[in-house]
């Protein structure tokens, strides 16, 4: 029987040479812009409360895009912001436009450093990521041929850490779902069915935790996966948390430009320091023309994340059977490993 | 947008305008349907989305095609097939008396495009007559998948506004968010007696109306396993054990919105109100209108149901879903 809703898998002429590759792109580079895209959704879907399917949606479609688009031509911050307002309805937990950018704007901040200053949806900034936003979910559609049903591993992970018995062990469950969080900031989720992606999480989990699996025949034929596909998602999760991610990523054209030039990182301090200083009410013009044009904007509307939530709609209400990331992300800034969920 | 010629309006769809309209090179006809792109506090419509990205994988005889999407700066524009009319105009126009026969075959259809979706794990949510079309041979096609959506494993709960009231599965009109392929088969069920009588079958105005349409008709469920004494209505009835075993219903007094006070009916029999459909076809009908929905008969079981028998052995003989 066949299963046209399967996930798109990438060929390996596209593996090889991705857009913004072809067009001069870094590969690491690439890789740690997709990486630290997938980290604000993630950031940005804890924050609002949204259920872990519709932010790994979110970043599998942020994957697929940037497969068949260039981050030199679709910046990353208008493709996140895309790619989470699309997978909000995709995945029927539709939040309103000014809860992601909010959301969104404020997980930036706190990654540089910057004033955690909320905006105040009247600015010219917040306009322009609304745009942003909305143009870059139409191209998202259009680039993807609206190919995006996402199809995920964490249902089949709690089948099959039941099937096995795997599921009063005390670490094996959670190490594998982090790992399943984590794979999402890789090219895994486009390179493999859900069936092997789970099968892999469960095998390096069980590996961690020294516990054994059946081998003959292997558990994983049962799944029907494939044992060297197996072994390849465990390989790929090792290697994922042996490169820290940075803390500071171009979003923007002109932040890529910088990037390149090898001053972002002094652009986003000079900012860092002028925003301090207006944020203290020091109204210090000096850091005035360090600071870029995103952040020049007067500081309007002062608040937090938590005040941002509060204007967030309630909640959803938690599903019983519901897959959700077990606890919220705080040790995304330092620690790199796991993710999401480790606590 | 060259590339069709509109010929007439249609009507209004769920989010835009849909035109019969004309292919210059192939003069194939075919639907538009147009969704403006101008709501700035939404995007591109949830209902588009989900309807494009799962009609251009759901390629089958049933299901109406999506031959193309067509972008422009202001508006998205999906050609479809196009097709007459919809089960709804087709009722309506034979006075609501359609022969016996036609009935199955449509019915046979419906299941055909039903099956096909669940199998690819699909659920369709929204099945009624206006979204059923018809064309001139007598196909039957599943549309508006506006409210349909790719379900994974486990089903976990989906958001709760679905399903026109007068197809609503009892699960759902109770509360439940763990439904499944099974709300399907129920509005399957509706629709097959709207068929048979010319008239919708629950024809609710409410929630709590509709829930109460059904209770008059099935029965009251009962469940087997709440503690306490039987409700009196279900101990006295003189219905046969048939009707009895038909209100079985294990775990109805947990779903989120049933209700103690619930009016005990005893439910009355299927068989007067459908005097056009056989023995045969009020078994098939009593199967989809199952009240427990692991119990109802899913789509693939339902098209091995002897009611068909008669298509089988004839060939066919009208209905490109058969065979």
């Amino acid at each position: 029987m066949r299963l046209s809703l399967r996930n798109p898998l990438l060929t390996p002429g596209q593996i090889a040479a991705s857009p913004s590759q072809r067009r001069g792109l870094p590969a690491e580079l690439e890789s740690d812009m997709r990486a630290y895209g997938c980290h604000l959704v993630q950031a940005a879907g804890t924050v609002l409360r949204l259920p872990q399917p519709v932010m790994a949606s979110a970043q599998v479609l942020l994957q697929r895009f940037y497969y068949v688009a260039a981050l030199q031509d679709f910046p990353l911050l208008a493709t996140v912001l895309g790619a989470l307002f699309l997978a909000c309805k995709v995945e029927e937990s539709p939040q309103t436009i000014r809860n992601i950018i909010n959301v969104l704007d404020i997980v930036v901040k706190r990654d540089r450093g910057l004033p955690e200053i909320v905006t105040d949806g009247y600015d010219t900034e917040y306009y322009g990521m609304k745009n942003d936003m909305v143009i870059a979910e139409l191209q998202i559609l259009r680039r993807l041929g609206f190919n995006v049903q996402v199809e995920l591993p964490y249902g089949l992970l709690v089948n099959y850490l039941r099937s096995l018995e795997l599921t009063d062990q005390q670490r094996v469950p959670q190490l594998a779902w982090n790992y399943l969080n984590d794979l999402l900031r890789t090219p895994v989720y486009l390179c493999f069915q859900p069936e092997t992606i789970a099968c892999g999480a469960i095998y390096l989990a069980a590996h961690e935790c020294r516990v054994c699996l059946p081998t003959s025949p292997p558990w994983w034929s049962l799944f029907d996966a494939n044992g060297e596909d197996v072994v390849m998602v465990a390989k790929a999760t090792r290697a994922f948390y042996l490169r820290a991610l940075p803390r500071v990523m171009p979003l923007t054209d002109d932040e890529l430009q910088m990037q390149l030039a090898g001053t972002l990182d002094r652009h986003i301090e000079a900012a860092r320091i002028a925003m301090h200083s207006k944020a203290r009410g020091d109204d210090d013009e000096a850091g005035g023309e360090a600071a870029g044009k995103r952040d020049s904007r007067p500081a309007t509307g002062h608040g937090s994340v938590d005040e941002v939530l509060k204007r967030a709609s309630p909640a959803p209400k938690r599903g019983s059977a519901g897959a959700r990331s077990p606890s919220p992300d705080r040790s995304r800034r330092s620690r790199r490993l796991p993710a999401a969920g480790s606590g | 947008m060259e590339k069709y010629q509109k010929i007439e309006k249609l009507g209004e769809g769920t989010y835009g305008i849909v035109y019969k309209a004309q292919n210059r090179e192939t003069n194939e006809v075919v639907a538009l349907k147009r969704i403006r792109l101008d709501n700035e506090e939404e995007g591109v419509p949830c209902t588009a989305i989900r309807e494009i990205s799962l009609l251009k994988e759901l390629k089958h005889p049933n299901i109406v095609g999506l031959f193309d999407v067509l972008h422009t700066e202001k508006k998205l524009t999906l050609v479809f097939e196009f097709m007459d009319s919809d089960l709804k105009k087709f009722v309506d126009a034979s006075g609501g008396d359609l022969d016996p026969l036609t009935v199955k075959h449509l019915l046979y259809q419906l299941l055909c495009g039903v099956a096909y979706c669940h199998r690819n794990r699909v659920l369709h949510r929204d099945l009624k007559p206006q979204n059923l079309l018809i064309n001139k041979r007598g196909d039957l096609k599943l549309g508006d998948f506006g409210l349909a959506r790719a379900f994974g494993i486990p089903v976990r709960s989906y958001s709760h506004e679905v399903v026109t009231l007068w197809y609503r599965a009892p699960d759902v009109l109770m509360g439940s968010r763990q439904y499944d392929t099974s709300i399907d088969l129920w509005s399957v069920g509706c629709i097959f007696a709207e068929m048979a009588t010319g008239r919708p079958f629950f024809a609710g105005t409410s929630i709590d109306d509709q829930i109460l349409h059904i209770f008059k008709i099935m029965g009251t469920p009962v469940d087997p396993q709440a503690a306490g004494p039987v409700p009196a209505a279900a101990a006295t009835d003189g219905e046969g054990d048939g009707d009895r075993a038909r209100r079985l219903w294990p775990g109805c007094t947990q779903l989120p919105d049933w209700r103690r006070s619930f009016p005990a009916y005893p439910g009355t029999p299927l068989e007067p109100l459908l005097p056009k459909l056989s023995s045969r076809g009020v078994d098939l009908l009593r199967r989809l209108l199952e009240y427990a929905p692991e119990r109802r008969i899913s789509a693939e079981q339902a098209l091995q149901h002897p009611y068909f028998d008669e298509l089988r052995t004839a060939g066919g003989g009208g209905g490109s879903g058969l065979g």
